[in-house]
This record gives C-alpha cells, structure tokens and sequence, in this order.
C-alpha cells in the first residue's frame, strides 16, 4: 500500500495536466478489485461450461462437493455422500443450515431440481450432457435423497464438485423462467451479486448469513479484462488487486518486483493435439511422427519459462490415469523414418490442417506456429487455421475439422474418466478421433463400477491410445497469477473458489 | 427559420429512410448468404444434426431471405434485434448499452479533431509565407501518414505503459457504480452530480479520444488553412483592413466565418470514418462500447450482432451527413439564393 | 508532360521513401539475415543488436516465437506492397470505369452509381472490411478483394465530379462532332484529363490499403499465419508490449515510413499536376 502512495506523490506534477488526481479508494481493506479474462456469459451455472466461469460461480452458487488442496473430494452443501458398489445409486445427505440469498432454506428439492427435473424440462443446458444418467432422486427428507441411476455413473461424485454442478433454487427459477435467471440469479454461495455490467464488472458483496466460514473481504469487484496485456498493465498499474492468465514472460518480470506477489502454478490442465482418425492422419505413421516431431521440452521452455511439464499421456503427474513408466520421445529421425516409410520426406511433405485458437489460453497461437515449424522440419506441413474456442464443436459435429486441433483441457478432479475418457469418447463432442477400436474401449470404461477396475481400465487406454497415435499429449500447463503484495490467498492447484479466501495482510 | 430547418431535415429524412431499409436488406442477404451455421452455433455441443435441423427451422432460416428480412424488420418495430449467438441476449439490449459509448466517444474524439484542427489551421495561416508554413504543412501531411489505431497503441506506450499518468482500460474506475439514465456516462454523472465517476470517466476517455482526434486533426487544419486563403482574396477583407481592422480581428471575426464552411463540411465527411475508427480503438483500449460488440461478433460469426451493429453503424453515418448536409444548407449564404 | 513535378520536393521525398520500401521489398531474400518464418525458440523476444542482451545475428531483436524482426519486416514490405498496389489497381481501374461511366453518360447510369456509392458509403471503411472478411475468409487475395471491393467508391464519388467538368469542354464536344464514338471520346480525350487526378488518388490509395491491411492483420482476419505482415507483427508484439517495446514500435515505423511516402507522393501529384491549384498558389 505505501509502494502506491510513493508512486503518486512521484507523478503528481504529470498528473497535473491529466484532470483530477485519483481519489484514494475508501476503505481498502475491505475490498479486492479483481481483473478476470472472460464474462460469465451466463449466471445460470448449469447452463454453459465455461472453465473461466467457475471460479465466480463457485462464489455464488455452492456445489455439493468440493476439493481441497490435495484434490481429495470434500463434503461441501452436501453434509455426506454415499456412492453404492455397483454405482447405480448415490445415497445423498444435504446441509440443513443453508439458505439462498433471500432467505429460503434449501432443501432436497432444489437438489432434485437442478439435476433432474430442470434437465428434463429446460432444453440448451449443458448438465443435461453431465448429468445424463440421473433416472430418478428419490426424497426421502428435506435433507436426504438417492440419486438412481440408468447405468453405473461412478465418478458421479468427481462431477459433484466439476463444471456446472451448483444447486439451483427451485423456487425462484420456476418463478422468473430460466431466461430471466440467467440475468439475476440467486445462489447460497458466500457472495451475493449486487451489480453486473455484461462485458465489463461484476460486483460482489458478502453474504453474511452464509453457513461456511466468512469470507474476509466485504466487496469483490471483478473487472472483465479480456485483453492479457491490458490485464498485466491492470495490476501493475494498481488498478486491478489481482489478475490470472497474464502472459508468462510478464509473471516472470513481476515475480522480480517487489510490490508483487507473482506465481505460475501447475495446475491439471493439460494442452494436447486432437486427431483425426483419417483424412492426412488416417496413415499411422504420419500420426506417430507427427508426435515424435515435438520438442515438447523446448516449447516448456521458449513460451512457459521451463514450467510446464511435458506429457506422454493425457494426465498430469499426481492422477490416476498417469503412468510414470510410459514416455513419448522427442526423436525427430524416428519421425523422419516413419513419414519416408510412407513416401514423405522434407521435399515432399505430408500435407495436414492445424487448428488453434488464438487467445483462449496463454501461448496457444504460440504453440501452434511453433509446432508447425518443428513438423516442417521432419517432413510435415500444416496449414494454420485459427479459430473462435466455440467453432471447435461446431466444425467436430459437421466433420469439419483439420486433422489437429490444439486444446487445452482443465479437469479439476483429476479422475482419468474426466482426461481420457472424455477426449477419447467418439459419441462426445470433444474428441475429433471417431475410430472404434479405441472409441469402443474409452466407452465402455464409462460403466465400470469397480473403482480399481476402471483405473487401471484407463491406464491400460493411455498407453494404447498414445501408442497408437489417437492422440497427442503435450504439455501440463500452469496458472499464472500475479496480485499486490500484501493480498493473501489459499493457493488451489485449481484457483477455484479463491474469492472466499482472500484477504488483506 | 424554424419551418425551414424542419423542412429540410424533413426532405432529408424522407431520402436517408429508404437509404437505410436498403442498405439493412443488403446487409441482411449479405450475413445469410455466409457459409455460417447460425443455428447450429446456438446450440451446446452435444446437439444431434437432427437437432440442429430443427433449431434451423425454429429460429426460420430455411425460409427465403425476404420473408426473413420482413420478419426481422417486424422485430425490429417492435425492439427485438434477434438473439446474439455468443451472449444469449436480444441484440438490441446490446446496442443500447454499447451505441452510447461510442456515440460520447466519437463525439468527444470530434471536439478534440476540431480544437487541434481548427487552431492548427490557424496556426498554418498565420504563419503564411514563412518557412514555419512549408514546415507545419510537411508536419501536417507526415501527421496524416499516421493511422488511427497506430495513434492509440502510441498513446497507450507512452501514457499508459512507459509513464503511467492516465488509465487505459474500459470506461470507468472499477469500484464506482454508473449512473445509468441516458446511456451517455459524462451527461449522466454532471445531472447527478458525481465529480468522482465523472473524473474518473474523464480521465478514461483522455487517450482514446485524443488518439482519435489527433488522426482526423490534420486535414481539417489544411482545409481551413486552404480556405482561409481563398477567403483573404475576397474583397471585403481589403475593406476590412481599410476600415483599420485589426489583422487578428479580421482573421477571427470575419474571415474565419466563410472559411469555416468547407470544414465543417469535412467534419461531416470525417465524422463517418472517425465513427468507423473507433472500432479498433475500442479494442486496444478494452472501452466497452459498439466496436468491441462488433470485433466480438465478427469473430464468433454472431450474425444478429453483426446486423445490428452494422445497421446502427449506417444509421449514425447516414444521420450526421444528413444533418451536415442541412447545416450546410442553413450556413452557407449562397445557397441561401436558391 | 512537362517534368515540373519532378521538382516538387514533396513528391522526390516521396518517391524515395517508397522506393527505399520497394527495393527492401524486391531485394528482401538478398537482405534478410534470416528466412522470416525461422524460428529460433532459443532466442526469443531479443532487443536489437546495439542494446543490452542483444544479438549480432538479429539486428533487430526477435519476436515471441524467435523470428528475426528485420527479416519479417523485409518480407512484411513484400506483402504490404503487393495489398497496397493490387488493391490500389483495381480499386482505380474499377473506380474509374463507373466513374466515367457515371459523369460522361449521366442521368440513369449516373444516379443509379450515384446511388450504389451512397449506399456503400454509409459503411465506415472499417466496419465494411471486416463484414467482407467474416464472408470471404483469410488469406492475401482475400484481403485485396476487400480493399477493392470497399475503396472503390473513394475513386469514383471524387473523379465523377472531375469527369463530368472535363466532359462538359468544348474539345469533348468537338471529337464528337468529328465523329469519335463514345469510347473514343473517352479514351483519348477525357480519359488524358482526368489522369492525374486518378494518379494521385492511386498513390494515396495506396497508403491507405496499407494501413487497412495492418488493421485486418490486426484484428486477425487478414493475410493469414504463414505470411509476414506488419500488421500481424503489430499484434504478436502487443502481447509483449512491456517487455519488448521495439517489437510494437518498428513495424509501426514500417508502416508510417510506407504511408508516409505514398501520402507525399500523392500530395506532391495533386499540387503539381492540378494547374488550377498551382496557379493560385504559386505552390
């Protein structure tokens, strides 16, 4: 706080030709200015899942479970959780202390209703995708209920605390209309929404009746800053408290500042090429030397700082699906070999299209231009296309897309059926691979009840599905944060829910 | 006098009205004839092709295009621009928070462009016949070779990165509410009276207006320079200076009178492609108004946002050159004889 | 042709500074250190040479992905010149036949281009180009096509004025007498007068084709990833203001240098070749 008053004593004269100096914001203490990269899009949280959405959800709305910071799944609005063996039921137990913001309490009801009934009567919601199993919740009291389910769901309790997942008041969705709820909500959360400008600030205040522990900040202004540079010039600037998603090269020169707190955390979110499994990548080899052309190492180390840590396979060290013993090399006259096995060579290359898009996470157009030149080098030629993140699915469902995409994929549970096996899945739209012979083997993972069985079901499928070149892991990526020396928070591995953590030192 | 500015206005509204309804229907053919899936793009990921096919015909897109323009003029005379893909909100709640924005901003950018241009201008003349005027008009013309948004990336360097003295993002300190009346943030916080939102919003505006001002400033000092020389072959500037005029009252009081017309005629001009120009100076600048809607919808491929804005776009340009028009119909004494 | 415009000062520093640009442009393979699409992962985001940290092999620092800086801007001169005077041909040669059309035939033709023009013009240049570009996707010849298609109203609302004095004189009425068909009345007498109004709009079109093909670079919708662009360097380096400033500032000189030369050029034209200007100024 003195490092600000210094500053502007130091440009006062300059000041002078701008217009009044910046009045000293009141009460400081009590207050965090946020800088966040996206809107919310919507404040009905079951309705879209947008990653960048969920911390600020999570401020809101509660969700049933969550995480702690060993990623172990913790009781959250639910008090206890009961998966059966065969994971064809879910014996659930709800908090009796917790009220929305307007003071009704919430019940086994709301629960009922934001995953099931609402699912089966609003159409566009994407919990309808998450929560497809649900057959039934049968109320046994307002605190009490079991969850049915059509086929075994067994990482039913992982999603509990996943995208999406946040309880819904019945009564004032019914009342308004989901269109209208979209617009104002109303949650249980340890914030409450007094002020929301689309595209530019959502403004937070406390909840003093919340059930869990209070939060220390009263008012929590988050700024939508979409631009990262502007974000970066935001916090050194002091006009944003905190901000995420700053390039990394900046967190780095802020991590040498004094005045800040600056951190590039690993976090379980990983960046990987998505295949085809025809068109230029219907030919193995040109898949395997495609993957054997990265220099995942260098690419770490030219646009993370040497922070990301290259992948083998589609899991992060410190999940199940991950497998210490398997490893990708980096060997470009293997790739060479193969593509010549095929007829490719430098002079004559094999011709693919790449998509990336550009902004959607830190380094991604990076990543791309970088890829296709360390291809260009053993024999592949890629056509760059950026894209908008939502076209992605549009394209994948008309069959339209180039033979790779980058993607970057966040899965806060870390469970492989979140990793694999929805990028695998041919019948979801996230995986652009549509080949059965490992599309048959991710989906029937999604029925095994048996918790060791389907890991070590996954395990098995990593191996295989990278051996086979159905898909190509690159690096596990990190969170870059930067905030004003003296804000502490609770470092997640997963930045979720940190509005409620926050606090002035 | 009244009657008469009515009626022009009149006469002009009644040209500008069909202008507008078919440059909107060629705007409309134009967005559906693109290989863009609007329906397909509104619906979640997990949507079948058979789903998409009836979302089509539900949101009417395989009707013929006339029938669909006539649908959405009929929303539009009832407030209703259409659905944005991306944000899930009627367009026109859109345009109404964004067009505001843009509008104060094009209008305070304009006000800057005429200050600098006007006293430049005069500047010019007054230096005529020495080397400062072959000096400033090669200034001038050296000034013009500079873009608008090179202008705000030079600014937001200098102003907001190197020697950090005014903000550079969005409209308005975080932690201030906007008084929300007119839409327009300056009118709003001087009727109610917050000098600490109106500072703020000031102060906000500094570099984006001047980054736009100091773009369309240059020509419009050598039109009036260039007019100011006719203007002083005129005979009554002699009487004038016989009369014992001063030089600076001459200038100021009677030549700058005439000279101005053909300025303000090229503010008019200019007004259309400084409006077009703060598009990308809202993106640099992260000011939330029409140009950032724009660029967003563009690249999503959001056509109800694209019409929209497009369409309130044509009616801001076609607006001004209809008021320039009248004004220049109402100044300039000799149109007066027809 | 009297040579008098050669003695513009205007129009020799003009002249020069595109030249300088045009040359870069042609000799760009024999100037560049490097190939400009040549990453070197190792080296990223270097100042230029003569600063603290920088390298003698890029004389001009390197970009976020380890592209030598001089190198793209020598290749970005390809592109910008290749936009600029494509665009600036056919926006003329397209400007210019409606625009004759329009001021030597008159009445229906003449409103109905008159129409067409207000129509298009009640687009900002800007919001116009970018609609075109959502239609007509990335890529070089794309952004030709736009710029053409949106700046040729530019030409013909100035040259129809133009061509409608010119072929109200006597000498245009004459030919017909003679016996000229219309296409040669145009072509050998209204055509030569109005050509030096058509070559300055074409040297200033061409500045602003550049700077249009820097704003659709910008926005990401232009000549596409494998190509130097000003533009597109413009926007990788803004990412990285604060740690590379020269990234932003050299392809923002490029690009001043470039229009600023064709802004004198035309300039330097107008005043030299229009005699009624030069005669009441003395210019």
């Amino acid at each position: 706080m003195t490092f600000k008053l210094q500053r502007r004593a130091l440009l006062a004269g300059a000041t002078a030709i701008a217009f009044a100096p910046r009045l000293a914001r009141a009460a400081d203490a009590d207050a965090v200015t946020i800088g966040w990269p996206n809107d919310v899009g919507t404040w009905d949280p079951n309705q879209r899942f947008t990653p960048d959405a969920q911390s600020i959800f999570k401020a809101v709305f509660d969700s049933p479970l969550t995480q702690n910071q060993q990623l172990k799944l913790v009781p959250h609005a639910l008090a206890a959780w009961e998966l059966a063996p065969d994971a064809l039921s879910m014996k659930v137990r709800l908090r009796d202390d917790i009220s929305f913001h307007d003071g009704v309490r919430m019940t086994t009801e709301d629960f009922k209703y934001t995953f099931l009934d609402r699912i089966k009567t609003t159409p566009g919601l994407d919990t309808a995708n998450s929560w497809r199993k649900v057959q039934d919740i049968e109320i046994l009291s307002p605190t009490d209920a079991i969850m049915h389910f059509s086929s075994p769901a067994p990482t039913a309790p992982q999603w509990m605390s996943f995208l999406g997942s946040y309880i819904v008041p019945k009564h004032a969705v019914e009342a308004v209309g989901a269109a209208a709820f979209a617009q104002k909500p109303l949650g249980s959360g340890p914030y409450k929404l007094v002020d929301y400008e689309l595209n530019a600030r959502i403004v937070l205040e406390r909840n003093d009746a919340y059930w869990g522990p209070k939060p220390k900040i009263r008012r929590v202004t988050i700024q939508v800053i979409k631009d990262a540079s502007a974000r970066v010039a935001a916090v050194q600037s002091g006009q944003v408290d905190l901000t995420v998603n700053l390039p990394i090269r900046d967190t780095v020169r802020l991590q040498a500042d004094a005045a800040f707190t600056a951190a590039l955390l690993p976090i379980t979110r990983v960046i990987l090429l998505q295949v085809r499994n025809d068109l230029g990548f219907a030919d193995q080899n040109v898949r395997l030397a495609a993957h054997h052309g990265i220099d995942k190492a260098s690419l770490s180390k030219a646009f993370f700082n040497g922070a990301a840590v290259p992948l083998s396979v589609p899991a992060v060290s410190g999940t199940p699906g991950f497998l210490a013993d398997f490893s990708f090399p980096y060997d470009p006259e293997q790739a060479k070999g193969l593509l010549a096995r095929s007829g490719f060579s430098v002079e004559k290359p094999a011709k693919i299209g790449l998509a990336t898009t550009n902004g959607q996470f830190p380094g991604d157009y990076d990543l791309a231009r970088a890829i296709a030149q360390m291809w260009k080098k053993v024999g592949i030629e890629a056509d760059i296309q950026v894209i908008e993140y939502a076209k992605y699915f549009e394209l994948n469902r008309g069959g339209k897309l180039p033979e790779a995409t980058l993607y970057s994929w966040d899965n806060a549970t870390g469970d492989p059926e979140i990793y694999t096996g929805y990028l695998l899945n041919p019948k979801m739209p996230f995986s652009a691979w549509k080949g059965m012979e490992i599309g048959q083997k991710d989906m029937d993972l999604f029925n095994v009840a048996n918790y060791d069985d389907r890991i070590a079901g996954y395990r098995a499928l990593n191996r295989e599905a990278v051996s086979f070149g159905a898909t190509i892991p690159l690096l596990q990526t990190v969170m870059t944060i930067a905030r004003k020396k003296g804000l502490e928070m609770e470092a997640f591995g997963q930045w979720l829910g940190v509005a409620a953590t926050l606090s002035w030192s | 006098m009244t009657r008469m500015i009515a009626g022009l206005l009149v006469r002009r509204a009644l040209v500008a009205v069909p202008l507008l309804v078919l440059v909107s229907f060629l705007l409309f053919a134009a967005l559906r004839l693109l290989p863009i899936d609007a329906a397909a793009m509104s619906l979640p990921p997990t949507a079948t092709l058979a789903e998409v096919a009836a979302k089509r015909h539900d949101m009417g897109l395989d009707r013929p295009v006339i029938v669909q323009y006539g649908i959405w003029i009929d929303g539009v005379m009832h407030g209703r621009f259409g659905q944005s893909i991306a944000l899930r909100r009627d367009a026109g709640t859109l345009l109404a928070g964004g067009l505001p924005t843009t509008i104060e901003l094009a209008v305070c950018a304009m006000l800057v462009a005429s200050t600098l241009g006007l006293g430049g201008g005069l500047l010019l003349f007054a230096a005529r016949g020495t080397w400062a005027e072959a000096a400033g008009d090669l200034v001038a013309t050296l000034l013009m070779s500079v873009p608008d948004f090179m202008w705000a990336l030079l600014l937001l360097l200098v102003f907001g990165v190197l020697m950090p003295v005014l903000p550079f993002i969005g409209r308005l300190d975080p932690g201030l509410t906007r008084p929300s009346i007119t839409g327009f943030l300056l009118i709003d916080a001087l009727t109610t009276g917050n000098s600490a939102v109106l500072f703020s919003a000031l102060r906000h505006m500094a570099l984006p207006a001047v980054a736009l001002g100091m773009a369309f400033a240059p020509p419009l000092a050598r039109v009036l320079r260039s007019s100011l020389l006719d203007v002083y072959h005129d005979d009554y500037i002699r009487q004038a200076r016989l009369r014992g005029i001063g030089e600076t009252r001459i200038l100021l009081c009677h030549a700058l009178k005439n000279a101005i017309i053909p300025t303000l005629t090229l503010m008019g001009v200019q007004f259309g492609f400084l409006f077009g120009g703060t598009l990308l100076v809202e993106v640099i600048y992260g000011y939330p108004g029409v140009g950032n809607l724009m660029v967003d919808a563009v690249r999503n491929a959001d056509l109800p946002v694209i019409q929209a804005v497009g369409v309130s776009y044509c009616v801001v340009v076609i607006a001004i050159s209809m008021i320039t028009d009248a004004a220049h119909q109402l100044i300039d004494p000799r149109q007066h004889a027809r | 042709m009297n040579f008098r415009w050669l003695r513009s000062g205007r129009v020799v520093c003009g002249a020069a500074l595109v030249l300088v640009v045009a040359l870069s442009a042609m000799l760009a393979p024999l100037l560049a250190p490097h190939d400009p699409g040549e990453q070197d992962l190792l080296s990223i985001l270097l100042p230029p040479a003569w600063m603290a940290n920088g390298d003698p092999s890029f004389p001009l620092g390197t970009d976020s992905l380890g592209r030598c800086v001089l190198s793209r801007l020598l290749f970005g001169a390809r592109t910008a010149l290749a936009v600029a005077f494509l665009s600036a041909l056919g926006a003329g040669v397209l400007g210019t036949i409606l625009a004759h059309a329009a001021g030597y035939v008159g009445g229906c033709t003449d409103w109905l281009i008159g129409r067409a023009v207000d129509i298009w013009m009640s687009f900002p240049p800007v919001v116009l180009a970018l609609i075109l570009m959502v239609g007509l996707g990335t890529g070089t010849d794309k952004v030709i096509l736009a710029i053409i298609l949106v700046d040729w109203t530019r030409f013909c609302r100035v040259l129809r004025s133009e061509v409608m004095t010119v072929s109200r004189r006597d000498y245009v009425s004459a030919a017909r007498l003679i016996g000229y068909s219309h296409w040669q009345t145009v072509t050998r007498e209204v055509l030569p007068a109005t050509l030096p109004l058509i070559i300055t709009l074409v040297s200033l079109e061409m500045g602003i084709a550049v700077v249009v093909e820097a704003i659709l670079s910008f926005v990401g919708l232009g000549v596409g990833a494998n190509q130097p662009a000003w533009g597109q360097m413009i926007a990788d380096a803004r990412q990285n203001v604060a740690s590379s400033p020269s990234g932003l500032l050299l392809p923002m000189l490029a690009i001043f240098l470039c229009v600023a030369g064709f802004n004198l050029l035309g300039d330097g034209l107008r005043r030299t070749l229009d005699v009624r200007q030069t005669a009441i100024r003395g210019a």
